[in-house]
């Protein structure tokens, strides 16, 4: 894949993390919920690689907070450092972990950035963004419970669209000498 | 999505501002929201904000709208921040909730903060059109360019992000639509026929926006456009063919 298409998918997958937010904040606290800024920066980084999925990592909320307010300025850099985490694991596991199995690299890459992101976002919550008021009960409630129906939308969807797009011929195969 | 396609026509000083400098602005103005912690502080603050809207001139009501949607969001914050951010001294107790003047004050910061930052967006937005917005990026990140940073390539993704929003929240909506014609309104759903209508529905927004990013991609190579290489944009290269 060319660097300009590199740029260009995480452009795309950036302003996808302004797009959906905008018709899930529809329902109440559902951003909290559904995570759904999470998903286009994980697809940035499986298709396009982790420079790409930093990029959207980095972009989307930036660019959101910027635009439409969302996420609110005290949420924006804890945030922005998760998103920029996932996008960066996921395409680097995506390009490292090579099992034969297009469906099994893609689930270890995603649930391995989902962990890293969220190790990261409650390490950073707790020594830089609110020293002595995080504990470890606050980050497993905000990263796993309250966000389950996300984590299991994240797991249901974000594959099954990377596999789509590659069958759709719009990104190349992972082993394309299977499909040869 | 005012903030994107939202420009307003005017004739004002910050119109005719280089997008660069605004830009530069707009990350001194939220520095000075962030420092800013004593009342007479965010009040000169507030009046630096107010100023800049009046010379700006897109309307009050313009400036304000994207503050006004988040204005159930600020209220839980104040909210949120006035029971539970201590138990000393308080007003009202309601279990584990205690109404304080310390939360009330501690909520009332983070709610006129909040504001701030998001009406100065707006501000940037309303006076900025896209296309400056993304020249004023590329004149910023020049210089990083000296030290090897991707300035073009990260001009172009503020660029491509930017002119791509409002395309993608049509089609998003029409996607939308389409599904509540077929399927009844996605809110009314049990949470997992929610989980599967958010399926079917993120696919083809992905497979959709991913085949633009495709054909966009392609119709910029062909005609020739290629990134500068990162020792050549170090040297200051410019873009070999505008897109």
């Amino acid at each position: 894949m060319s660097q300009v298409k590199r740029i260009v998918i995480a452009a795309v997958c950036a302003a996808l993390c302004i797009v959906l937010p905008m018709a899930f904040h529809s329902i109440p606290n559902a951003g909290a919920t559904w995570l759904p800024m999470h998903i286009p920066v994980m697809i940035s980084g499986l298709v396009a690689g982790p420079v790409a999925g930093a990029v959207t990592g980095l972009l989307g909320p930036v660019l959101s907070g910027l635009l439409t307010g969302m996420p609110a300025a005290p949420m924006l850099p804890p945030m922005t450092c998760e998103l920029f985490t996932y996008g960066l694991v996921s395409g680097l596991l995506s390009r490292f972990v090579r099992t034969g199995s297009v469906t099994r690299d893609l689930y270890v890459a995603l649930i391995g950035a989902m962990l890293a992101g969220r190790v990261v976002n409650g390490v950073l919550r707790a020594l830089i963004f609110s020293p002595g008021a995080y504990s470890l009960e606050a980050w497993v409630a905000a990263s796993f419970v309250t966000s389950l129906v996300g984590i299991v939308l994240q797991l249901a969807v974000v594959v099954p669209i990377v596999v789509s797009l590659e069958r759709a011929g719009l990104v190349p195969p992972r082993y394309p000498e299977k499909d040869a | 999505m005012r903030g994107v396609s939202g420009y307003v026509w005017a004739d004002s000083p910050l119109h005719r501002m280089g997008a660069g400098a605004k830009l530069a602005g707009l990350v001194a103005c939220v520095a000075l929201v962030v420092l800013a912690s004593s009342p007479l502080e965010l009040l000169l603050v507030c009046a630096l904000v107010a100023a800049l809207v009046a010379l700006s001139r897109v309307g009050w009501r313009s400036a304000a709208r994207s503050a006004w949607g988040l204005r159930w969001f600020l209220l839980a914050v104040l909210v949120m921040n006035a029971f539970f951010f201590g138990a000393e001294d308080p007003v009202i107790s309601v279990g584990p909730a205690h109404l304080t003047v310390a939360g009330a004050a501690q909520g009332v910061r983070v709610v006129v903060r909040t504001l701030l930052v998001v009406v100065l967006g707006t501000l940037l937005t309303a006076t900025t059109r896209p296309q400056e917005l993304i020249d004023g990026v590329r004149a910023l990140l020049r210089p990083l360019a000296r030290v090897g940073f991707p300035a073009e390539a990260a001009a172009l993704a503020v660029g491509v992000t930017v002119q791509f929003v409002p395309t993608l929240l049509r089609e998003s909506r029409q996607l939308m639509r389409a599904q509540t014609i077929r399927c009844g309104t996605v809110v009314s759903h049990a949470i997992m026929r929610r989980a599967v209508s958010y399926m079917r529905l993120l696919v083809p927004i992905f497979v959709s926006a991913i085949r633009r990013a495709d054909e966009l991609s392609v119709a910029m190579e062909a005609r020739g456009y290629r990134l500068p290489p990162s020792r050549r944009a170090a040297d200051g290269g410019e873009r070999e063919m505008h897109a």
